[in-house]
């Protein structure tokens, strides 16, 4: 693979990877200008599932000529910036879109209102994806320019934290002037957790937010509530409906001049409903006598919408009725989209003409159109009875038009609709975006789609299709099945494949995973070696677009190589993945490569920098609202070795409840062998040895032997041997630790020496690699080893001076168990002047001098913070505790409230809550204050 | 579960053709939709198709079997 620098590392103990400090807590008061700034203009968006195409849904919809505006109603629709909730409630067709656009438009032009606009689709249904949508359309029109919640998003489809959403609420409060924020099509949320996650924000966000609901159902929000406190405007049918003057103005604009009296039986057939009004309009206007037209409308007795629009749909050329029906297939549509569905080259002036004339068709900017949703619905109606068994052929010209144009959802969503499997799972490989079915937002969203593929359709691209998502379920034979047989029909039948080298890659992909999942490092280097040829071969901007690929497929190759026990080479690999840039789509490998870095850290003896890297990777799936369990969870188990190593054995259980309790995302051999370590040496701690041999057994199978995992279990059995009485076999079964794992040679070294072997424990330490790769968790072990040596060999002052520099090295990383697997001998040297100094504080209970007796359960709470506070946050925390309001913090503090918004941002963030009470609680368990 | 629904208006046979499941018949300026119903999923999916289709329900009522 590409060739990475490797990671500068040194041997200082303190590190210099700690998270940046980045916030700039005077850039958030600058937001607001910003926003109001942008309003309106073209902001440079696109979206969130990284596909520009959707960008009409961040777009307000462009009124039609023949559009009346109703100032009763746009004065009402004001009332929507002084409650915190609106509702726009009507039947379809009711004119609820254009009546919230026309008012939207209006106040950002002549107000320089925020206003972000969101047209809900059916995708929206699910929190992930709809709140990605939400903040991209924020994004869009410049209310969310900085701060914390500008770059981050949910990743995962099916459900948002709870965290981000605080953190929107809270940079929304921070506002001066509120952001309208409409929501469009919101019956197509359905999801009743997003109704309550939209009402926590708009609470939260208090004034900096108002909510404009346009919907044709009533949402389930407590509106009850929101109406007793009176902040909820309501627009309802009632209200939208049109009044006989209206009518009759509007029939005006279309150039039908209309008695009011006549309008009025006109609004009662149609109940004042705007769809209806319009279609008539445009029906009457085609008839020959509009006026007797109308007459024997209002005597009609059909239903309002299918009369109307078969009327007006036959009074179309044959060619627009061809095109309308076609179309109906489709969300959106341009001129050579629909000449591909119809295929003629007309559809551009037909379009245009339909627009003009409001019949049927809304533009939606940049030559895209789109059917008013109720025609739509009716003229599918109709393309099926016109032109029967047509729609799966309509599908497939629209899918492989799409696939032309570069919107992938979208041409597997059609592909989907025609069956056409082939050719969907060839669009996917092909995009090099087999890496989604892994990670990313569209994870289940693919895996729902090609869930309709049938045992019949085969093709290499199905079967890889079909590998990746048996793979991704840890179904290895089945997995493995079908990537065999992707790979036999791309040696033999490479003309099937329209683009060999991106399926030879996603190929190389599945084979990096196959490896990974049988620790088989060999098999990952070829997939590895495959896929550095093949990248040449591939569009570089392909690559580009799904950097989620080379992630994978390297933490894949990293963990194979961790398994085998060669870290550096596994580093190399890793920390390339985790400084890949971020954003949702490669969340999850970035959080395995840094768990895995964590892993390797804490097995060179590195607690800290294990500690640091195992938060960063739990941190790093909780800012993208990762589902648990996701990943390897090796992030946990890292947290939990190293607890035991501390000596803080009810924080090592609970560490491993919650990871059992989770359960793993991938089941791969270093997972296994990563929680059989830590698991075991808790065992081994409380006294239970039989326990702890079995749970050193990681249980896997795998390819080759992994060195560390084989000695570790040798330790604990050897340590459980000698806890049962025979040194001699304690010390047989330590043969099999590798001296080039320095953490287990020390180990090993002290069981020797345990078991009366002190030769073979010294020959093993001098053993060790005097590499610069170990860390205090080893140096510690092998002084102390050597200490009791010197001591049984009477030189009790070279003991004490190894003990001094143990301790001097242990307390930084308060790494206590060490010193306890020494008692009882080193007992009495701690007791002595200088030890007993050292040992003060950490190691040792306060108490009168001489009577120091290391804590057999000794438990302090270890700060779960992955970062340090400031000195700026502290002051705002500490007046936090003393129960000063924001604005009081900002007086005392001489800053502007948004500063003080934005420290606390930061304090809830690193302290990992989302109140204020939590935060001080927090901080006191934390002994911050 | 069998169900009626009454919408209001003389619906087209094009537009009936949106309700493949179900029968319909046209009587005194209202179509009565009905036939079996699966579950409480496709009861309130029918009722979404009908706004969608613009149709008016009046009434709807289960039917005894």
């Amino acid at each position: 693979m590409s060739a990475v620098a490797e990671p500068e590392e040194t041997d200082e103990p303190e590190e210099t990877d700690e998270p940046e400090e980045t916030d700039e807590p005077e850039e958030t008061d600058e937001t607001d200008e910003n926003a109001s700034g942008a309003a309106g203009t073209a902001v440079p968006y696109a979206d969130p599932l990284g596909d520009p195409f959707l960008r009409t849904r961040f777009a307000l919809p462009t009124r039609p000529a023949t559009f009346l505006r109703r100032q009763r109603l746009v004065q009402h629709l004001d009332q929507a910036l002084r409650t915190p909730l609106t509702l726009v409630n009507g039947a379809a067709g009711a004119g609820k879109t254009l009546l919230a656009a026309d008012w939207a438009a209006d106040r950002r032009s002549r107000a320089g209102q925020s206003v972000a606009w969101l047209t809900v689709e059916t995708g929206g249904r699910r929190p992930g994806v709809f709140w990605a949508y939400v903040l991209q359309a924020l994004r869009a029109c410049g209310a969310l320019a900085s701060g914390a919640v500008a770059s981050g998003g949910p990743a995962d489809a099916t459900r948002v934290d709870r965290r981000l959403l605080a953190a929107l609420a809270a940079e929304l409060n921070a506002r001066d002037r509120p952001v309208v924020v409409v929501l469009d099509e919101y019956d197509r949320v359905t999801a009743p957790e997003i109704a309550e996650q939209l009402e926590f924000v708009l609470h939260h966000a208090g004034r900096g937010m108002r909510l404009v609901l346009v919907t044709r159902t009533e949402p389930l929000l407590p509106l009850h509530r929101y109406r007793a406190a009176g902040e909820l405007t309501e627009i309802r049918a009632a209200e939208l409906a049109f009044t006989p003057e209206e009518a009759a103005a509007l029939l005006e604009l279309h150039g039908l001049s209309l008695p009011v009296p006549a309008a009025r039986t006109l609004v009662d057939r149609t109940r004042g409903w705007a769809a209806g009004l319009r279609l008539c309009a445009l029906a009457a206007l085609e008839s020959a006598d509009p006026e007797v037209y109308l007459k024997e409308f209002e005597a009609d007795r059909s239903t309002v919408a299918d009369f109307l629009l078969a009327e007006v749909l036959k009074r179309q050329p044959e060619e627009t009725q061809d095109l309308l029906l076609r179309v109906s297939i489709l969300d959106r549509f341009c001129p050579s989209l629909a000449n591909a569905l119809t295929g003629r080259t007309d559809a551009e002036p037909l379009l245009v003409e339909l627009h003009r004339a409001n019949a049927f068709v809304e533009d939606l900017g940049h030559a895209w159109y789109r059917l008013h949703p109720l025609f739509g619905e009716i003229l599918r109606a109709h393309l099926r009875v016109r032109l029967p068994g047509l729609e799966p052929e309509l599908h497939r010209r629209a899918a492989r038009w799409l696939r032309r144009s570069g919107s992938l959802p979208e041409t597997l969503a059609h592909g989907a609709a025609a069956g056409d499997w082939g050719f969907t799972a060839g669009a996917l490989v092909d995009d090099l975006a087999i890496g989604q079915l892994f990670t990313g937002l569209r994870t289940d969203d693919l895996a729902q789609l090609f869930s309709g593929m049938s045992p019949e359709d085969t093709g290499p691209a199905t079967d890889l299709v079909r590998a990746a998502g048996a793979l991704s379920r840890c179904d290895l034979e089945r997995g493995l099945a079908h990537l065999h047989q992707a790979e036999e029909s791309l040696n033999t039948d490479v003309p099937a494949v329209s683009d060999a080298a991106a399926a030879r890659l996603s190929c190389a992909l599945l084979e990096a995973l196959a490896a990974r999942l049988t620790g088989s490092p060999a098999r990952a280097e070829r997939a590895a070696e495959l896929a550095e040829g093949l990248r040449q071969e591939v569009p570089a901007h392909l690559l580009d677009r799904h950097p989620e690929l080379l992630a994978l497929l390297l933490t894949h190759l990293g963990s194979t190589r961790l398994w085998a026990g060669r870290f550096e080479d596994a580093r190399a690999a890793l920390s390339a993945v985790a400084g890949t840039p971020g954003g949702a789509a490669t969340v999850l490998p970035r959080e395995e490569a840094i768990g895995y870095l964590a892993l390797i850290d804490y097995l060179n003896g590195w607690p800290g920098r294990a500690e640091r890297k195992a938060l960063a990777a739990v941190s790093e799936a909780e800012r993208f609202s990762l589902p648990e369990p996701c990943g390897s969870g090796l992030g946990r188990l890292v947290l939990a070795a190293v607890a035991v190593d501390r000596d803080e054995l009810r924080r090592a259980q609970a560490l491993l409840d919650e990871a059992d309790r989770l359960g793993p995302g991938t089941r791969d051999p270093v997972t296994a062998a990563g929680r059989a370590v830590a698991t075991a040496r808790l065992l081994l701690v409380r006294g239970e040895a039989r326990a702890a041999v079995e749970a050193a057994d990681p249980g896997v199978f795998a390819a080759v032997v992994s060195p560390w995992a084989a000695s570790h279990e040798a330790l604990v059995a050897s340590a459980a041997h000698l806890a049962e009485g025979r040194p001699e076999r304690a010390a047989e079964t330590l043969r099999a630790v590798s001296g080039d794992q320095p953490a287990c040679a020390v180990e090993a070294a002290r069981l020797q020496l345990a078991a009366g072997h002190a030769g073979a424990a010294v020959d093993l330490l001098d053993g060790v690699r005097a590499g610069g790769r170990t860390g205090p968790a080893v140096s510690v072990r092998a002084a102390l080893v050597r200490a009791q040596a010197a001591e049984r060999a009477g030189d009790t002052a070279t003991a004490r001076r190894l003990v001094e520099q143990a301790l001097l090295d242990a307390r930084r990383e308060r790494l206590r168990r060490p010193f306890l697997d020494a008692r009882p001998w080193i007992r009495p040297l701690l007791a002595t002047a200088p030890l007993h100094e050292l040992a003060a504080g950490w190691l040792m209970t306060p108490g009168p001098p001489g009577r120091g007796q290391p804590p057999a359960t000794g438990e302090r709470p270890s700060p779960l913070v992955a970062a340090e506070l400031s000195g700026r946050e502290r002051d705002v925390l500490e007046r936090l505790a003393r129960m000063m309001s924001t604005e009081e913090i900002a007086g005392d503090l001489h800053v502007s409230v948004n500063t003080v918004k934005t420290h606390l941002k930061s304090v809830y963030r690193k302290l990992a809550v989302s109140r204020r009470n939590d935060a001080v609680r927090r901080a006191r368990d934390l002994r911050l204050l | 579960m069998r169900y009626e629904i009454r919408v209001d208006g003389h619906l087209s046979e094009t537009l009936a053709k949106a309700f493949p499941e179900l029968g319909h018949v046209v009587m005194s300026g209202q179509t009565v939709l009905y036939g079996p119903v699966v579950d409480e999923a496709h009861l309130y999916g029918l009722l979404a198709r009908c706004q969608s289709l613009g149709l008016r329900v009046v009434e709807m009522r289960q039917l005894p079997e």
